[in-house]
C-alpha cells in the first residue's frame, strides 16, 4: 500500500471504473491518478475482464476495492474468496487494498451463506475483536496493509461499547491497517437519523464525527451520491445508491476531511445508473478543485 | 438473550434468518437491533433482491428474455431464499437456477427452460475460465506416440450440455446478430416437436462460444472432459469423422494441442 498522501500540495483524485465506461476510458485516457474497481468483479482466472483490468492497469494505478470479504463476520473470512482475492493483487500490484467494516457471512439453516451486502457491526468489543482477526489475516495472506471503509448502515445495534470513530480508529491502531473515509456514507447516516427523528442537522452531526476520529491512518477518501426514497406508508430513507451526483453538504465533508488529512487519494464513486463519462471526469475536476483550494487556504 | 448479551455469531445469524427467510423470522432480530418503522430491513432485502435480479440477468440473458422482466424478477427473488450465495463473488450465484425451474409447477408448461439454463451457465462461466494459449507442435505428438497414452487438451471452461429439447437453436436466435423472425419461428417448429440437441460450449480468445455438437462429438468431448485417453475417447465416441472433425475443432479452438499422459 502506498504511504497516505498527508500533506501533500497536490490533489489525487480517481475514478471508479465500471462496465459502460470500459472501453471510451481505454480508448480517451482521461487524465486520472487513479482508476478504483470493484475486486469480485475481477476474480475469473481469465477472459476479457480480467484482460480489460490489466489494460488498465498498464495506463493508470489501480485501486482494488471490495465488497464481499465480509471482515467482520464472526465464521471468519472465506479462504476461497481470499485466495482470489491474492491472486488478483498479485496480478494487478495495486495502489490500494480496501473492503468494508461490515459482515455478509455466516450461518443459515445450518449452512454457511454470504448475504451479498454490506450488513452492518455492533461496535462492541467482540465486533472490534473478530474484525482486527479477520484483517490481520487477510493482511498476512496479501503480504500488505489493506483499508476499512465506515458503512452507510440502515440499522443500528443494540450492543455498543465504541463510538463509530473510536471504533474504526481501533481498528486502525490495532492492526495497522487504514481507513477509507466515505463522507457520503457518514452523511447518509446521519440523514437517517433525522429523519428518524434522532437528529437536527445532519451536516454538523458528520462534523463533529470527523473531529472524534482519532486517527491519521485515512488512505482513501470516498465520495458518491445518494437518493432519497419513499415507502408505501410515506415514510422516508436515505439510500446510498452511488447513482447521482455529490451532494453540497458532502462536498462540505470532503472540504473538511481535506483540510484536516491532507491531499489523500479521493474516489468519484458512481455505480448506478452511470452516466456519460463527461459527467464523471466533472465530478473528478469538481474534487481536484475543492482539495486545491483547501490545499493552498492551508499551506 | 438480548441484544446487551448475545454474541456476534448469535447476532449476525439473526440478521441473516431476517434477510433470507421468512418475514416471520425478522421478529427475533428485533431483540438486537433498534429497527425504524422496519425501513433498515426492508432495504437490505431490496438490495438483496436487486442485486439477485442483476446476477440472473447477466447469466441468463435468454431466459430473461423469454420470461419477461416480470418473471424473472419474481424468479430471481424465490431463487435467493432459496439458494441463497455461498461466497461473495455474485458472479459464481445462480446455478441452481436450472434445477429450480425444473421443479416449478408454474413453468412446467416450458420443460426446456431449464435445459436452457443449464447451456448459459455453461456460456456464463466460460467467459472467466483461465486463458490459454494454442500449441499446435503438440499435434505432432499424433504421429509419433500411441493414442493410448495421449489426451486431447480442450479449451478451458469447455462444457458439454445435453438436452432433450432444442436449446442451442433457441439460444443462438435470441443471441446471434442477425436473428430473424424466420429463425423464431424455426426454432418453434422444433421445439413442438422436442427436437433434441446437444451443445459444446468453449472460449475463443475473449468470446464465449456455442454450437450444437453432434452425439458422437458430444460423446468423444465428454470422455476427455472426464479424464480419458485419446484412444478411450475415440472408442466412446466410433461414429466420429475424425478426419473431418479435427480441422474443424482445431480451427474453433476447441482443441488446443495434444498432450503425453503422466508416464507415457
Amino acid at each position: 500500500m502506498s504511504a497516505p498522501a498527508y500533506g501533500e500540495a497536490r490533489p489525487c483524485v480517481g475514478l471508479g471504473w465500471r462496465q459502460p465506461h470500459y472501453q471510451a476510458l481505454m480508448s480517451s485516457r482521461p487524465a486520472l491518478d487513479f482508476l478504483e474497481v470493484h475486486s469480485e468483479n475481477f476474480f475469473g482466472e481469465g477472459g476479457a475482464a480480467r484482460a480489460v483490468l490489466l489494460q488498465g492497469r498498464a495506463h493508470y494505478p489501480i485501486s482494488l476495492h471490495g465488497v464481499g470479504l465480509s471482515l467482520g463476520s464472526a465464521l471468519g473470512v472465506d479462504p476461497v474468496h481470499l485466495r482470489q482475492l491474492a491472486d488478483l493483487v498479485k496480478r494487478v500490484d495495486p495502489m490500494l487494498v480496501s473492503d468494508h467494516a461490515s459482515f455478509a457471512r455466516g450461518l443459515w439453516r445450518d449452512q454457511v451463506v454470504h448475504a451479498a451486502d454490506l450488513l452492518p457491526l455492533p461496535f462492541t468489543d467482540e465486533a472490534l475483536a473478530v474484525l482486527c482477526r479477520n484483517v490481520q489475516t487477510v493482511q498476512e495472506a496479501l503480504q500488505r496493509p489493506m483499508a476499512v471503509e465506515n458503512l452507510s448502515a440502515y440499522l443500528q445495534w443494540q450492543a455498543q461499547d465504541w463510538t463509530e470513530p473510536e471504533f474504526l480508529a481501533e481498528l486502525c491502531r490495532r492492526t495497522g491497517c487504514g481507513l477509507v473515509l466515505d463522507v457520503n456514507n457518514l452523511y447518509v447516516n446521519a440523514r437517517n437519523q433525522q429523519l428518524a427523528g434522532e437528529g437536527s442537522d445532519p451536516l454538523a452531526a458528520c462534523l463533529d464525527w470527523l473531529a472524534a476520529l482519532p486517527t491519521q491512518a485515512v488512505a482513501e477518501i470516498h465520495l458518491a451520491g445518494h437518493t432519497v426514497v419513499v415507502d408505501d406508508e410515506g415514510g422516508s430513507m436515505v439510500i446510498d445508491d452511488h447513482g447521482s451526483q455529490v451532494i453540497e453538504p458532502v462536498w462540505q465533508l470532503y472540504r473538511a476531511a481535506v483540510s484536516r488529512w491532507g491531499a489523500v487519494p479521493t474516489l468519484i464513486e458512481w455505480d448506478t445508473a452511470v452516466p456519460a463519462l463527461d459527467v464523471l471526469l466533472d465530478e473528478v475536476r469538481r474534487a481536484r478543485a475543492v482539495a486545491l483550494d483547501v490545499l493552498e487556504a492551508v499551506t | 438473550m438480548n441484544g446487551t448479551t448475545a454474541d456476534l455469531a448469535t447476532q449476525q445469524q439473526a440478521l441473516l434468518a431476517a434477510l433470507l427467510g421468512e418475514m416471520g423470522d425478522a421478529k427475533k432480530i428485533a431483540n438486537y437491533v433498534h429497527l425504524v418503522r422496519g425501513g433498515g430491513l426492508k432495504a437490505y432485502r431490496t438490495n438483496g433482491h436487486a442485486a439477485a435480479e442483476r446476477a440472473l440477468r447477466a447469466a441468463y440473458p435468454v431466459v430473461t428474455q423469454l420470461l419477461g422482466d416480470e418473471s424473472l424478477a419474481g424468479l430471481a427473488r424465490a431463487l435467493w431464499h432459496a439458494h441463497p450465495p455461498h461466497q461473495g463473488d455474485l458472479a459464481c450465484w445462480g446455478e441452481d437456477l436450472a434445477d429450480f425451474m425444473s421443479r416449478s409447477a408454474q413453468l412446467a408448461s416450458e420443460p426446456y427452460l431449464s435445459d436452457l439454463a443449464r447451456l448459459e451457465w455453461a456460456v456464463h462461466r466460460a467467459a472467466c475460465a483461465p486463458d490459454a494459449e494454442p500449441d499446435w507442435p503438440s499435434l505432432a505428438l499424433l504421429s509419433t506416440h500411441p493414442f493410448e497414452v495421449l489426451r486431447l487438451r480442450l479449451a478451458p471452461g469447455l462444457r458439454v450440455v445435453r438436452s432433450a429439447w432444442p436449446v442451442v437453436s433457441l439460444c443462438l436466435a435470441h443471441t446471434e446478430a442477425g436473428a430473424t423472425p424466420e429463425a423464431l419461428a424455426r426454432v418453434g417448429g422444433k421445439l413442438r416437436v422436442a427436437v433434441a440437441e446437444s451443445a459444446v460450449v468453449w472460449r475463443q480468445g475473449w468470446r464465449p462460444c456455442l454450437r450444437e455438437a453432434d452425439a458422437a462429438e458430444a460423446d468423444l468431448l465428454s470422455a476427455v472432459l472426464a479424464g480419458a485417453s485419446l484412444a478411450e475417447a475415440l472408442g466412446a465416441a466410433p461414429a466420429l469423422d475424425v478426419a473431418a472433425w479435427l480441422p474443424d475443432v482445431v480451427r474453433s479452438g476447441i482443441l488446443l494441442g495434444v498432450c503425453a499422459m503422466e508416464g507415457a
